[in-house]
């Protein structure tokens, strides 16, 4: 195990320099002066000299990329070109928002997807099975910017259960400390938290539900297949044969054994999640990175692009990393695949 | 095997969508929600231009010393209660309303109310160029530079800690309407001392301490703008405890959002929308004329817009009706004079721009062109409020010109080349308009069609006249109001008859709101006024569809 520690730690660590070197590349590739592409202060502002300095401009471009990383671990992510406000400042209340709602979501997903996919598997054919199939069928066909779009429609416009934009409503004036709205709601001293909080599940349901459909799905599907699979084995019949009841053989074997394929794939519906939450946080004007790196793709908002671009790519690379250590922490035979390779 | 924990879930979750549907919102958390079409640029009116900006600050953060009351088309005292104008049209003396309180909010708490200190302040800001404060946040004061006031006013001076003065270089009548206009507020000298001395002056124009309805709460960017009403407001106090602006850049999910209760009001609806909105039962939607005009500009030096029976001729050719209906959608009245109907000195001339096909072949067979000409239109290549599509609009002209024997192409280059041009004159016919800026009808005289404005390149039919000229100068040293109507109207006699400009359209600007919103007024001059707002007071409204 630690060998596979060791391996998934330093593949991390290869990964993130990577990471890094592309998004400090990008101040090149984008169109305009690298300096004002990674600190978001333009030419003609009085202090750009100093500013080019600091971030090793006059040198080579190795001093130029520690200045980069020195620059990006001290919080210090250069202005918005648009606004001229510190990216850092808004990120921190932003990324907690963007956690908050992904976390929620992947949770939603793991709680149902896997059960309902041991149910089609333990129904295979019959009535609970058909009707599990064919909604993770479709769930799986349709976009997620249109099952957005039409669960506004049908929840929010027809009838009336949910709202469709933000975390709170504004007047709970909720003063955003983490960006996290249900941890400023308990960090506020405002004497309606309960109800505050009840209005944050209310905004957050919608988006929740719609963002976890995606890996929810997924996880069906793999669950379902997997168990299928897990049900045949002649250890399970083994297991009966024994004598063990239906649940003993279902906990003791089936389960463990089908999760082992689906656990390999909760990585990839993580990064399925991420994914839409771009998507996901415009339509419900979430205030979270991924409206934001939407928005200033649109408005070419270059410092923003490559903060926002480093963090999600970071998360992704994180939630991988974690899975995989979990993956090979449970299963011994994974672990030999990780030596093997 | 019975999975009863699954039961167990979907149980708390269908109990939690329940709950969801009972009110949520305390009675003290009472408030109006309004969807704002994007974020504010500074929360100082005195340095922006945007209609988005304006309306979530200017009047609901600060007051005016006087303010313009479009119904009776007359100024009434705002923070000053009486003022006077010397003979020769020079000296204002304005007198200030005693004890009025400025905000006392978490960032500052005021100890002594109005006077002329914060009147001196408000305006030598932008007035001198040495002033501490005149280059905080760029130093750009849009509105004072494009109306002049800046080189127009000589000085401005306190007589006594409730009178000023303020003396002009020469006269000029439409410096009423520009003080009762929503950029020039009265900001608090006291606090902005203390910022200067805190080495923040720009908190000035983020945190904003102003004497108005509402006082500041906090800004999220793309989230919203929280506003509380001021307690000690010298007028009747706010309607509503809380006023929220909601940052929505986009109509559909703005009008989404009316719907489902997200906000009470919502400016700008999609225009496709509007007639549906406007029958449905829980939303109530208001329309105002937009002080605007679009017109279609000839180039009155070139052959052969110079001859004025050309320029008749095709004012005659086109069917404005038509194409108001295709390009605005209802979002518009049909312009009769370059003036909007709402102001005091407007006179239409319907039958100088009347649809006549064959009075147009006439006019044209007079002026030596039966078989017809070919010409340019231009058309601006960016959506304005004025005009949504002038493309569109050129398209549909080009086929009205094409029955008269005209032909038409039409240009339409990237906006800041289209300017340039436009400027030096490479035109021969442009498609354009003006929003007014303040509520005097100079506005749309002075800046737009003098000699003057030729000189300054503003002038897009380069046309020059001098009876026109006279007319609109001598309205101006004019303080009489019975007196400039008269100018005014020979100066719009003289359009008529000579065409330089074919007025098309005024736009109208919508405004939905939810049924339970009550006193709400149509946005007027420059913006919308929030302090009578209120929700009526009852349970979760019915949503009908």
């Amino acid at each position: 195990m630690n060998r596979v520690f060791a391996r998934q730690l330093s593949l991390l660590l290869i990964t993130l320099f990577l990471l890094s070197v592309f998004t400090f590349s990008l101040s090149y590739w984008f169109p305009g002066n690298p300096v004002t592409n990674s600190s978001g202060v333009s030419t003609e502002h009085p202090l750009f000299t100093e500013i080019a300095e600091a971030r090793g401009f006059q040198s080579h471009i190795g001093h130029q990329y520690i200045a980069y990383l020195q620059h990006l671990f001290q919080g210090d992510w250069g202005l918005s070109l648009q606004d001229n406000t510190p990216i850092w400042q808004e990120f921190k209340l932003r990324f907690p928002a963007t956690l908050e709602l992904a976390i929620l979501a992947m949770a939603f997903a793991l709680l149902f997807g896997p059960p309902l996919g041991f149910i089609a598997a333990i129904y295979h054919r019959r009535f609970a099975d058909h009707v599990i199939t064919s909604f993770s069928l479709s769930g799986y066909s349709i976009p997620v910017f249109w099952l957005a779009q039409l669960s506004i429609l049908v929840f929010a416009l027809v009838l009336g259960w949910v709202p469709i934009a933000g975390q709170i409503n504004p007047l709970f004036d909720i003063v955003p400390v983490t960006g996290s709205i249900f941890i400023d709601i308990f960090l506020s001293d405002s004497p309606y938290r309960a109800a505050a909080l009840l209005n944050a599940l209310q905004h957050m349901l919608l988006p929740m539900l719609v963002l976890a459909s995606t890996p929810l799905v997924l996880l069906t599907r793999l669950t379902r297949s997997a168990a299928i699979d897990v049900l045949k084995q002649k250890y399970v019949k083994g297991a009966y044969a024994r004598g063990l009841s239906r649940s003993e053989v279902f906990f003791r074997h089936v389960m463990p054994n089908a999760m082992q394929p689906v656990l390999r794939q909760m990585g990839s519906a993580f990064n399925l999640l991420i994914t839409n939450v771009l998507i996901i946080e415009l339509i419900f004007s979430w205030p979270g990175i991924g409206s934001w790196l939407v928005r200033s793709i649109f408005e070419r908002d270059y410092p923003v692009i490559q903060g926002g671009l480093f963090i999600l790519a970071t998360l992704i690379l994180f939630a991988n990393i974690m899975m995989n250590l979990v993956h090979a922490w449970r299963y011994p035979q994974v672990r030999q695949e990780f030596y093997a390779s | 095997m019975k999975p009863n924990w699954v039961n167990a879930i979907t149980l708390s979750i269908t109990a939690l969508f329940v709950a969801a549907c009972s009110p949520a919102l305390p009675p003290e958390h009472n408030g109006v929600l309004y969807c704002a079409e994007g974020n504010p640029e500074s929360f100082n009116p005195q340095l922006v231009t945007s209609g988005t900006t304006l309306d979530m600050t200017s009047a609901q953060l600060f007051d005016r010393l006087l303010e313009y009351n479009n119904d009776t088309q007359d100024f009434e005292p705002a923070l000053a209660t009486a003022w006077e104008v010397s003979n020769n049209g020079l000296v204002y003396e304005f007198e200030l309303r005693q004890n009025v309180s400025f905000h006392s909010t978490d960032y500052f708490t005021p100890s002594r109310s109005f006077n002329a200190n914060d009147v001196v302040f408000s305006f030598n800001r932008w007035l001198q160029p040495n002033h501490p404060f005149h280059l905080v946040s760029g130093g750009n004061y849009p509105f004072f530079s494009a109306t002049r006031l800046d080189r127009l006013i000589l000085s401005v001076e306190a007589l006594n800690s409730h009178r000023i003065r303020i003396t002009l270089r020469e006269p000029d009548s439409s410096l009423l309407s520009i003080l009762a206009s929503n950029f020039s507020v009265m900001h608090s000298q006291e606090y902005a001392q203390q910022m200067l001395e805190a080495g923040t002056p720009e908190h000035v124009d983020q945190f904003p301490v102003g004497t108005g309805p509402f006082y500041f709460r906090h800004f999220r960017k793309d989230v919203a703008v929280n506003y509380s009403a001021h307690e000690h407001y010298w007028k009747t106090r706010a309607a509503t405890d809380n006023i929220v602006f909601r940052i929505t850049t986009n109509d559909h999910k703005r009008m989404l959002m009316l719907l489902t209760g997200d906000c009470d009001i919502s400016p700008y609806p999609p225009a496709r929308d509007v007639e549906w909105l406007d029958q449905r039962r829980d939303i109530q939607l208001q329309r105002s004329l937009s002080p605007n005009t679009a017109f279609w500009a000839f180039n009155t030096e070139r052959v052969p817009f110079n001859d004025a029976r050309v320029r008749q001729a095709l004012a005659h050719a086109i069917n404005r009706e038509s194409l108001i209906r295709t390009v605005y959608h209802e979002h518009a009245v049909i312009a009769n004079s370059i003036l909007p109907d709402s102001s005091w000195a407007h006179r239409a001339y319907p039958s100088a721009y009347a649809y006549d096909p064959q009075r147009a072949r006439e006019l044209l067979a007079e002026a030596g062109y039966e078989n017809g000409f070919s010409m340019t239109i231009w058309a601006l290549p960016v959506q304005r409020a004025y005009n949504p599509n002038a493309r569109v609009m050129a398209e549909q002209m080009q086929s009205y010109l094409a029955q008269v024997g005209v032909t038409a192409q039409i240009i339409s280059y990237e906006w800041s080349t289209f300017r340039r041009d436009l400027a030096a004159g490479q035109h021969d016919s442009v498609l354009i308009g003006w929003s007014a800026d303040h509520a005097d009808p100079d506005n749309f005289f002075r800046p737009l069609l003098t000699c003057a404005a030729k000189a300054s390149g503003n002038n897009r039919a380069q046309w020059c006249n001098s009876d026109f000229d006279e007319a609109v100068t001598a309205a101006i040293r004019s303080n009489n109001q019975r007196e400039r109507r008269a100018h005014y109207y020979l100066a719009q006699q003289i359009l008529s008859e000579h065409v330089p400009i074919v007025p098309l359209a005024h736009s109208i600007r919508f405004q939905a709101a939810a049924a339970d919103i009550r006193g709400l007024k149509p946005p007027t001059f420059g913006g919308i006024r929030l302090q009578s707002v209120y929700k009526e007071p009852q349970n979760k409204q019915e949503r009908m569809p």
